[in-house]
C-alpha cells in the first residue's frame, strides 16, 4: 500500500499487523529495482504482514521523524515498536527472512 | 464504461514535465545533511505542492492527485496518453533514425524541433561512400514535410562540442517536454579506423553528451532525456549470463563466503566491443551521475541492431524518404545484406558467421520511443529498456534475406564467409531480457524481418537505386582491421546454398538458449 505523511502513523504505528515500510525515492535505482519484489511480497503475505511504501522525498516529515538517511531503507513495526531497520538493497530472500524473523 | 487502461494511464502530475516542483520538494535530501531539514517541525505543513505551468488555475496542488487519464491535457493516442502539442526536441534530426522520429512525431500532433550539425553526411563523403536512398538537404526536407505532411519542424543548424550557448538558448526558447539525443557517431569501424576517428568519435559522443546534460540541468531540468545507447555496450559475456536491462534486478544476489547480497540496482558490467561502443558505454556513466546530482530524468534506450526504410512518412514523397547507408562503416548488418542481394554480391558473413545480436525494425523502434516519450521518468530516475524486437544469428539472417529475394524478386543470393576484421566472439551464448518496453510501455512489436525485408527489396532493386549501390560496390566488404592492418578481408569460402542453417536442437546448444 501506498504510505503518505498523512497516514502513516495510523497505518504504520497503530496497526495490529505488523507492518514492513520500504522507504523509496525515484532517484534511487536500488529502490526502483525493489519495487516488484515488495508487491509481489505484499500479495503473497496479505492477511499476515501489511507492506508498504513511502516516497522518502514527497513525504520528508515522516521521513526526518524517523530518521531515515540512507535509500532504500527498509523497516518492520511490530505492536507499534520498530524491531527492526536495514539499509541498502535486499534481495527477495533477505526481506523473507527479515519477515520471518521480526514480522510473525 | 470504464475506459480500457493505457500504459502510462495510472502516471501523475509527478512524472508530467509541465509541472512546477522547484523550490517545493526538498530532493535528495535523504541521507544528506542540510540546514533546510531543520525548518520541518511537528505543526509544519510538509505536504508537496507544485504548480502546472500549462493550468495555473489549479494554484498549488498535490503532485500525485492528477493521473494523466484524468488530466486534460494529456490525450489518448495508439501510443498511451500524450501532452497535447507536446514539444519535442531531436538531437541529431538530420539522421536515418532522427530524421524518421522527426516526421513520425509531427504526424502524431508534437511539437517537433532540432538540431544538427550535419556531420553524418560529412562522415561519409570523407570515407567516399553515399545514402543509397537519395535524401533531399534539409531545407527541401522542412518545406517538403510542410508540404506533404503539414509538419512544422523547427531546426537550428549547430554542434553539439562547439555551440553550447547556441544550444542552451534553443532550449530556453522551446522549453522541449522531451529531448531524443541520436546526435552521436554511431559506428563501430569508423571508431576504429585509426588514432584520430577513435579520439573524434569518443570526443563527439561523450563529450557531446556530457555539455547536453549540463546544458539540460541549467535550462531544463524537468525535461526528459531519451538517449540512444546500444545493445553492444553490454557485448557478448561467454559466461552466458543473462543480459538485463541495465541494472540487476533485486532478486539477483551475489553470494560469496556463505554471505549474500542484493546486486538490485547496480550497474550490470558492460563489455563494449569497439571504442564507439565504449563511448556509450561512458555516456551511460555519466547520464546516471546526472541523474543523480541534478534530478535530472532519463531513459537509456539500448538499442538493437536497426533495419528497414519503411514509415508511413517517410514514403509518403521521395524527398521526405530518410537515408540508408551500406557501407562498411555506416551500413549496419541487414541494410547492408539486402543491398548486397540486389547487386549480387554474396552477402558477406565475418567469420564463422554464427555472432547472435538483437534486431529491431525502424518503425517498432518509433513506436518505442513514442512510447518512452508518453511515460516521462519520474525526477532523478534513470532507467534503461532494451529495445529490440528479437534476436537472430548473422547466419540465419543472411538466410532470411536469401530466401525472399530468390523467391520474391528472383535475385541469384549467395552468401560467403570473410575474415573477421573485429575482435569479437564469433559463437558465443546470448540471453537477452528485454521485457521492459512490452511490459511498462505497451510496445507490440508489428513488423516481422521478412516483411520489412521485402520493403527494402522492393526500394533498393528500383533501377535508380540499384545504380547507387553499384557505385559505391567497392565500399561494402569491409577494410577497417581492429588490429590496424591495412588490407581487404579475403573470403573464406562461398557457401552452398540452403545447406548452412543449423537444426534448432543445434542452435539451443550451441547458443546455450
Amino acid at each position: 500500500m501506498r504510505l503518505t505523511d498523512a497516514n502513516f502513523d495510523e497505518e504504520v504505528f497503530n496497526s495490529k499487523m505488523p507492518v514492513l515500510v520500504d522507504f523509496w525515492a525515484s532517484w534511487c535505482i536500488p529502490s526502483q529495482m525493489m519495487k516488484p519484489v515488495i508487491d509481489n511480497l505484499s500479495k503473497e503475505y496479505e492477511g499476515k504482514v501489511k507492506i508498504g511504501k513511502i516516497n522518502v522525498d514527497q513525504n520528508p516529515r515522516t521521513r526526518e521523524r524517523y530518521n531515515i538517511n540512507g535509500c532504500p531503507t527498509v523497516i518492520i513495526v511490530k505492536d507499534g515498536r520498530e524491531v527492526v531497520r536495514r539499509v541498502g538493497a535486499q534481495s527477495d530472500s533477505q526481506l523473507r527472512s527479515l519477515i520471518d524473523q521480526y514480522g510473525e | 464504461m470504464e475506459k480500457l487502461k493505457l500504459h502510462n494511464s495510472d502516471l501523475t502530475c509527478w512524472n508530467c514535465p509541465a509541472i512546477d516542483l522547484a523550490g517545493k520538494v526538498d530532493f535528495r535530501a535523504c541521507g544528506q545533511s542540510t540546514k533546510e531539514l531543520a525548518k520541518i517541525s511537528e505543526d509544519s505543513d510538509t505536504y508537496i505542492m507544485a504548480e502546472c505551468h500549462r493550468r495555473p488555475e489549479l494554484g498549488l496542488f498535490d503532485p500525485m492527485g492528477i493521473t494523466f487519464e484524468e488530466c486534460p491535457e494529456w490525450q489518448r493516442t495508439a501510443y498511451g496518453y500524450m501532452l497535447k502539442d507536446m514539444r519535442v526536441m531531436i538531437l541529431g534530426i538530420d539522421g536515418y533514425l532522427g530524421w524518421t522520429l522527426a516526421l513520425w512525431l509531427g504526424k502524431l500532433g508534437c511539437n517537433v524541433s532540432g538540431v544538427d550539425n550535419f556531420s553524418r553526411r560529412d562522415w561519409l563523403k570523407e570515407r567516399g561512400a553515399h545514402t543509397v536512398v537519395p535524401i533531399s538537404r534539409m531545407t527541401e526536407r522542412l518545406s517538403a514535410a510542410k508540404e506533404v505532411l503539414d509538419i512544422d519542424i523547427n531546426f537550428r543548424q549547430l554542434d553539439l562540442m562547439n555551440d553550447r550557448e547556441r544550444l542552451k538558448e534553443f532550449m530556453d526558447e522551446i522549453k522541449p517536454d522531451a529531448i531524443v539525443h541520436y546526435g552521436e557517431c554511431p559506428s563501430a569501424p569508423y571508431s576504429m579506423i585509426d588514432a584520430e576517428h577513435a579520439i573524434g568519435v569518443q570526443k563527439n559522443n561523450v563529450l557531446g553528451t556530457l555539455g547536453v546534460l549540463f546544458s539540460m540541468r541549467d535550462i531544463v531540468p524537468e525535461t526528459s532525456l531519451i538517449k540512444l545507447g546500444t545493445m553492444g555496450e553490454y557485448g557478448t559475456p561467454l559466461t552466458g549470463r543473462p543480459l538485463f536491462e541495465g541494472m540487476f534486478p533485486a532478486d539477483a544476489v551475489l553470494t560469496w563466503d556463505n554471505r549474500e547480497w542484493s546486486l538490485g540496482g547496480e550497474l550490470t558490467p558492460r563489455d563494449p566491443v569497439s571504442f564507439y561502443h565504449v563511448s556509450k558505454v561512458q555516456d551511460t556513466y555519466n547520464i546516471v551521475e546526472a541523474c543523480k546530482y541534478w534530478w535530472l530524468r532519463s531513459y537509456d534506450v539500448m538499442q538493437g541492431v536497426i533495419f528497414g526504410v519503411y514509415t508511413e512518412q517517410v514514403s509518403a514523397d521521395p524527398r521526405l524518404r530518410t537515408r540508408l547507408d551500406i557501407d562498411e562503416w555506416f551500413g549496419t548488418v541487414i541494410n547492408r545484406f539486402v543491398a548486397q542481394a540486389v547487386i549480387g554480391l554474396p552477402l558477406t558473413l565475418y567469420g564463422a558467421g554464427e555472432q547472435i545480436r538483437g534486431f529491431i525494425a525502424l518503425e517498432d523502434a518509433m513506436q518505442c520511443m513514442t512510447r518512452l516519450i508518453a511515460s516521462p521518468p519520474e525526477p532523478g530516475q534513470y532507467a534503461v529498456v532494451n529495445q529490440m524486437s528479437g534476436y537472430y544469428s548473422l547466419r540465419e539472417l543472411a538466410e532470411t534475406v536469401a530466401k525472399i529475394g530468390k523467391s520474391e524478386f528472383n535475385l541469384p543470393v549467395k552468401i560467403q564467409r570473410l575474415e573477421n576484421p573485429r575482435v569479437e566472439s564469433e559463437r558465443h551464448p546470448f540471453e537477452p531480457i528485454y521485457e521492459n518496453l512490452p511490459k511498462r510501455y505497451g510496445f507490440k512489436p508489428q513488423v516481422s524481418l521478412e516483411e520489412e525485408i521485402y520493403r527494402m527489396l522492393k526500394l533498393l532493386t528500383q533501377p535508380k537505386i540499384k545504380t547507387r549501390i553499384e557505385e559505391k560496390r567497392h565500399h561494402i566488404v569491409p577494410k577497417t582491421w581492429w588490429s590496424g592492418e591495412k588490407r581487404q578481408v579475403e573470403t573464406i569460402e562461398i557457401l552452398p546454398s540452403g545447406s548452412q542453417v543449423e537444426t534448432e536442437e543445434e542452435k539451443d546448444e550451441a547458443y546455450g538458449r
